[in-house]
């Protein structure tokens, strides 16, 4: 199989999300006032309603018709003011009533959009991009410093209710295929679901990951949902086909259904792509089918061939009155709108000088965006000079143990904002090395200390006397002359080599800027 | 204590059994005990009944008897002491709800459905579940799964349907109110049948919640009774706004306040085609129109009002009606309730086996007939148009309401007919063709006896049709041909205390 | 009379309704279905050009909503009630896709 690399100076990809959220942060479920919780019990959270028992009604839940007004609105869309529930039938297990509650021809909210900025590795993916000038546009994206912005319409974001869940017994590892038995278990049946769908404007695998990422961000502000990809409140179904770079038709999609990391999303699509490629190079065609990724196995397989088209008998949902929302309503959600993603970028530029690269990453997550936050209160006066190193700290160091350790928790770590600015700015003061202040970082993790007290009790301030270095750089220099000479005859390299004895010699604290400095002038 | 045998409590009214009990004449439980007795021995020929709950019933009583003793009994509501039954398509927990399939032969009721339980709150005594046509589909009471209810009036006759077992439960005198519902004439046909009041509100004045769905645009839950102020006071009971239905309403209506205010001045409409229709038997036609002449006669001004597309209605009907059973009866599928298939592999063979051995013939025949029109490219030529249809016949009714302040048509275009009269489901549907405009509109609809018709001698009726949430308006009326006409008898073989031929 | 669902058409309402119909039964309920459908035609006759649709009966109910307030649900117990089968406190069906054993 050919590498992405390779397909897509041939081909272009035309990819489209369906991401579906839970609206986690509820009391209650989407037509009864079942308790939302993850992982109760089976069968604990249910009533007549979300078990579908004869003779039960729905009655929409307020506070999910409000949060999906707000996510239409940090998104873009034209809030629908005339919209109604319509019932899709299909008969399966996990739906109670054997057809789902969900949303017409027309959403609550509909035509918005998301920019999207691309950068690092993932920027390179898109080929036709990497070759423009910075503010030279292609489609809809357009070249800049560190990669590319570009923008991602939005069809709709419609209401409806997730199902319920299926252990499936007697298989192998609860598979469905093989499986004697199921268990069914209506806990989740009714929970309030978001439904986006993206118009087919993503081109490559990052920027459907970035997408979904960015969307997650925006929800996460919103306080909506958990957005949890591991428990399942939040997952993307994807749909991807290629056509010849020029090609203006579409081709035959496939689809992925419920993926549940951004990697997997990324790596799915790359690899449906490769196939595609693969297929249609060998003059073959691609079949409409919705096919399963195997993360272990790193490949898509068959799932299910699509040869007519769904008919789900939709239908209005003669149980619930239409809607008719009015000014009012939407403008009381629009009043709750918090700082969107895209708003919190600008001002953390705007107000402390950080990069857009930076100011993205930092309010990647709440919790580090609400951490730089109180950090930059704690600096005062300083917060300027300090932004740009707690910028850093977070995006690696922290960034760094997050990833290492799933259950790190930043709000309850050794590591205050206080904490972090106290270092950053010990190490700003050239009091420390960089090296050292891993070191205290490291520390503060550890004994659950103030920076400047591992410093102080290290014995660790850096020297910075030029004349204390300038003994150590003399004897250095005295006790290797071969070394020396061999510098002094071209072999520059043996920099490193006498920086590192000095270094040693001083215990590490020696500030290897003026050390260099010193070694340069006297190795001239 | 008196003798139960004695003690004909069919006879009186529901004012009577609430007073009497309050002045200490007779006890609730001797009114339990009595209507158990003779449910036991008349329900063996009319066969009204599903199942009995004795046990409610007395509970009930003893609670009222209590509150007589401790002072209270004024507290208690209108109905108090007063037998009352169930269709078997409402939830009352402790029953089974089997709306008259195999499908849910053994359901026992999770919940209890609001109406149900306001027509307890206000002191009903709950003696069972009444027959039906399985899902409500039907107007014979034929398509139950458990046999058919006999029309008290003639035991070789239906009952009508769907609520066959309500009525005939009220015209037998085994109970003074029931509840039915009513998606296309299924409260006021088997009322004509039987010679009883039944009152099909306006959609949305009544809960829905807990009664097992046919036709959720079109189905609304009503009292029979044999008087109007009876039926009056079971409608106060069950109006109101219920927090579990999202189309109900508020009322704030008392349905006993204008009964005897007669029909002096008001405007009743009369509609042209409805008593040319063909189908329409003389001694219906000319029953309808002796009511006309005497409430002219009291005083009210008859208008001819239009209602240009009710033709149309029973086809909107069979478009709509069967498109949302489709849908409301596909979570009968043997999963978390309801009949299950034995012996099969894999789900879908013991989805189809139990589907199909769970719904008798007339279901699936409108489980079908859904599948069919809301599928791709049909659902444009038929269920759209139906709903549209559905506009101009909503607007035929609110320009009628214009000019007049109720409408007297016919209920049923004959008289009860005899078992296995009717088999074609076509000639079956039309049993309906003055009821269903009503439901596809919303308005209110009532049929109200108007004695015995001159050839069969079989209980004749007359239909009363209300603007929306102005059901007082036809009560006011029905209570002007009572007075003509008198209450509703029991059917003579059941009246005086007796229990059947 | 216009011939509108053959029984091959019905066989696959049927399948799609997922009730098993015998083969015994096919020509009458194909019969009694056309012959309800013919009864449908008045409503492809009307000229319904700008006419708006009526859904929901009383046309002016909108916007019926309740507060995000939790309600008791049902014990486990109750729940699985009326289940033909359960385990672990599930219901419990057979293989969807076929395959095990009855």
């Amino acid at each position: 199989m050919k590498t992405m690399e390779e397909v897509l100076r041939d081909w272009e990809a035309v990819i489209g999300l369906e991401i579906h959220c839970e609206l986690t942060e509820l009391e209650t479920k989407m037509f009864c006032g079942c308790k939302l919780e993850f992982g109760a019990e089976p069968n604990t959270h249910t009533c007549p309603v979300c078990l579908g028992l004869p003779g039960a009604l729905p009655v929409p839940n307020k506070a999910a018709i409000e949060s999906i007004v707000l996510a239409g609105l940090a998104t873009n869309c034209d809030i629908e003011k005339h919209t109604m529930f319509y019932r899709k039938g299909y008969m399966y297990p996990d739906m109670a009533k054997n057809f789902q509650t969900t949303q017409g021809p027309k959403a609550f909210a509909m035509r918005g959009w998301l920019d999207l900025d691309v950068d690092g590795k993932g920027a390179e993916e898109r080929l036709d991009v990497r070759d423009l000038e910075v503010g030279q546009q292609v489609e809809a994206a357009t070249r800049t410093e560190t990669g590319y912005t570009t923008h991602i319409g939005i069809t709709r974001i419609h209401m409806e209710e997730d199902a319920g869940k299926m252990v499936h017994i007697g298989g192998g590892e609860g598979r469905i295929d093989g499986a004697t038995h199921s268990l069914v278990d209506y806990n989740r049946a009714g929970t309030p679901l978001m439904e986006l769908v993206t118009e087919p404007d993503l081109r490559t695998p990052e920027e459907a990951r970035l997408f979904m990422q960015k969307l997650r961000q925006v929800y996460l502000s919103l306080g909506i949902s958990d957005c949890s990809l591991e428990e399942g409140s939040m997952r993307a179904d994807g749909n991807i086909s290629l056509r010849r770079r020029g090609e203006t038709e579409f081709g035959t999609r496939t689809e992925m259904k419920n993926i549940n990391s951004f990697k997997a999303l990324h790596d799915a699509l790359a690899y449906e792509i490769c196939r595609q490629a693969e297929v249609l190079e060998a003059g073959g065609t691609v079949v409409q089918e919705t096919r399963h990724w195997d993360p272990g196995a790193k490949h898509t397989i068959t799932m299910r061939v699509k040869e007519t088209a769904d008919d789900y008998r939709m239908f209005p949902d003669p149980d619930l009155a239409p809607y008719d929302l009015s000014d009012e309503f939407i403008e009381g959600v629009r009043a709750k709108l918090p700082e969107l993603p895209d708003q919190k970028v600008a001002r953390f530029q705007r107000v402390w000088g950080l990069s857009a690269y930076d100011a993205r990453h930092v309010i990647e997550h709440r919790e580090t965006a609400s951490f730089f936050e109180v950090g930059m209160a704690e600096a005062g006066p300083d917060a300027e000079a300090l932004a740009k190193p707690l910028a850093n700290l977070i995006i690696n160091d922290l960034a760094a143990r997050r990833s290492a350790d799933e259950a790190f928790d930043l709000a309850s770590c050794p590591l205050t904002p206080a904490r972090a600015v106290e270092l950053v700015a010990i190490r700003a003061s050239d009091a420390i090395s960089s090296k050292q202040e891993k070191e205290v970082l490291e520390a503060v993790f550890a004994e659950d200390k103030d920076p400047a007290a591992i410093v102080e009790e290290r014995g660790m301030k850096q020297v910075s006397d030029t004349g204390a270095i300038e003994a150590v750089v003399d004897a250095v220099l005295a006790a290797n002359p071969d070394k020396v000479e061999e510098y002094r005859g071209g072999k520059t390299g043996l920099l490193g080599f006498f920086v590192g004895q000095c270094m040693k010699e001083m215990a590490g604290q020696g500030n290897p800027k003026l050390i260099n400095q010193l070694l340069a002038e006297k190795l001239g | 204590m008196r003798s139960m045998a004695a003690f004909d409590y069919s006879a009186l009214s529901v004012d009577a059994i609430r007073s009497g009990i309050a002045a200490k004449e007779f006890t609730a439980r001797e009114v339990a005990l009595a209507a158990i007795e003779r449910i036991g021995a008349a329900d063996a020929k009319v066969n009204a009944f599903l199942q009995t709950t004795p046990d409610m019933a007395l509970a009930a009583a003893d609670a009222l008897d209590s509150a007589v003793s401790s002072g209270t009994f004024d507290e208690m509501g209108p109905l108090a002491g007063v037998p009352v039954a169930f269709k078997d398509n409402m939830n009352l927990l402790g029953t089974r709800t089997t709306c008259g399939s195999r499908m849910l032969e053994n359901y026992d009721s999770a919940y209890t459905a609001t109406c149900v339980q306001r027509i307890v709150d206000a002191g009903g005594l709950p003696m069972g579940k009444l027959n039906m046509d399985e899902f409500a589909f039907g107007s014979s009471t034929e398509t139950s799964a458990f046999g058919t209810t006999k029309n008290p009036w003639d035991l070789e006759r239906v009952p009508g349907g769907s609520s066959g077992g309500s009525a005939a439960a009220v015209a037998s005198g085994m109970v003074h109110v029931t509840l039915g519902s009513d998606t296309g004439g299924s409260i006021r046909q088997p009322a004509s049948f039987c010679g009883v009041i039944g009152i099909k509100p306006t959609y949305g004045l009544v809960s829905r919640y807990g009664v097992v769905a046919f036709g959720s645009s079109l189905d609304q839950v009503g009292p029979f009774a044999r008087n109007v102020r009876d039926a009056a006071l079971a409608l106060n009971a069950l109006v109101g706004h219920d927090p579990l239905d999202c189309t109900s309403q508020p009322c704030e209506t008392d349905f006993t306040a204008n009964l005897d205010e007669g029909v002096a001045g008001m405007r009743i409409g009369v509609v042209p085609e409805f008593m040319t229709a063909p189908g329409l038997e003389p001694e219906v036609g000319e029953a309808v129109l002796a009511a006309i002449q005497k409430l002219a006669a009291q005083g009210a001004e008859i208008v001819e009002v239009e209602l240009p597309n009710a033709a149309a209605a029973m086809s909107a009907y069979y478009v709509i009606g069967p498109c949302e059973a489709f849908s409301n009866l596909s979570r009968f599928d043997s999963v978390r309730y309801g009949y299950r298939d034995p012996g099969h592999a894999d789900l879908g063979s013991q989805y189809e086996a139990s589907r199909a051995f769970g719904f008798g013939q007339e279901a699936q025949r409108r489980i079908l007939l859904g599948s069919y029109l809301l599928s791709a490219g049909v659902y444009d030529t038929y269920y759209y148009p139906a709903q549209q249809v559905r506009t101009l016949i909503t607007d035929d009714y609110r320009m009628a309401f214009g000019e007049c302040d109720c409408i007297l048509a016919p209920t049923s275009p004959r008289t009860a007919f005899k078992f296995g009269e009717i088999t074609d489901p076509n000639t079956m549907h039309l049993s309906d063709i003055f009821t269903i405009s009503i439901n596809i509109a919303g308005n209110g609809g009532m049929s109200v006896p108007l004695g015995l018709s001159a050839d069969s001698g079989l209980p004749a009726s007359a239909q009363l049709i209300c603007p929306w949430f102005k059901d007082e308006n036809m009560l006011r009326v029905a209570a002007a041909i009572e007075r003509e006409y008198g209450p509703a008898p029991i059917a003579p073989a059941f009246a005086d205390g007796k229990v059947g031929a | 009379m216009t011939q509108h669902v053959t029984e091959r058409d019905v066989r696959r309402m049927a399948e799609y309704a997922r009730i098993g119909l015998a083969d015994d039964d096919l020509p009458q309920m194909t019969e009694d279905l056309n012959n309800i459908i013919e009864s449908l035609k008045p409503i492809t006759e009307y000229d319904l050009e700008g006419v708006e649709p009526t859904f929901h009966p009383i046309g002016d109910l909108s916007n019926v909503m309740r507060d995000d307030v939790e309600t008791p649900s049902f014990t486990q117990k109750e729940a699985l009630a009326n289940a033909p089968a359960a385990q672990d406190g599930s219901f419990l069906i057979p293989s969807i896709l076929g395959g095990g054993d009855a």
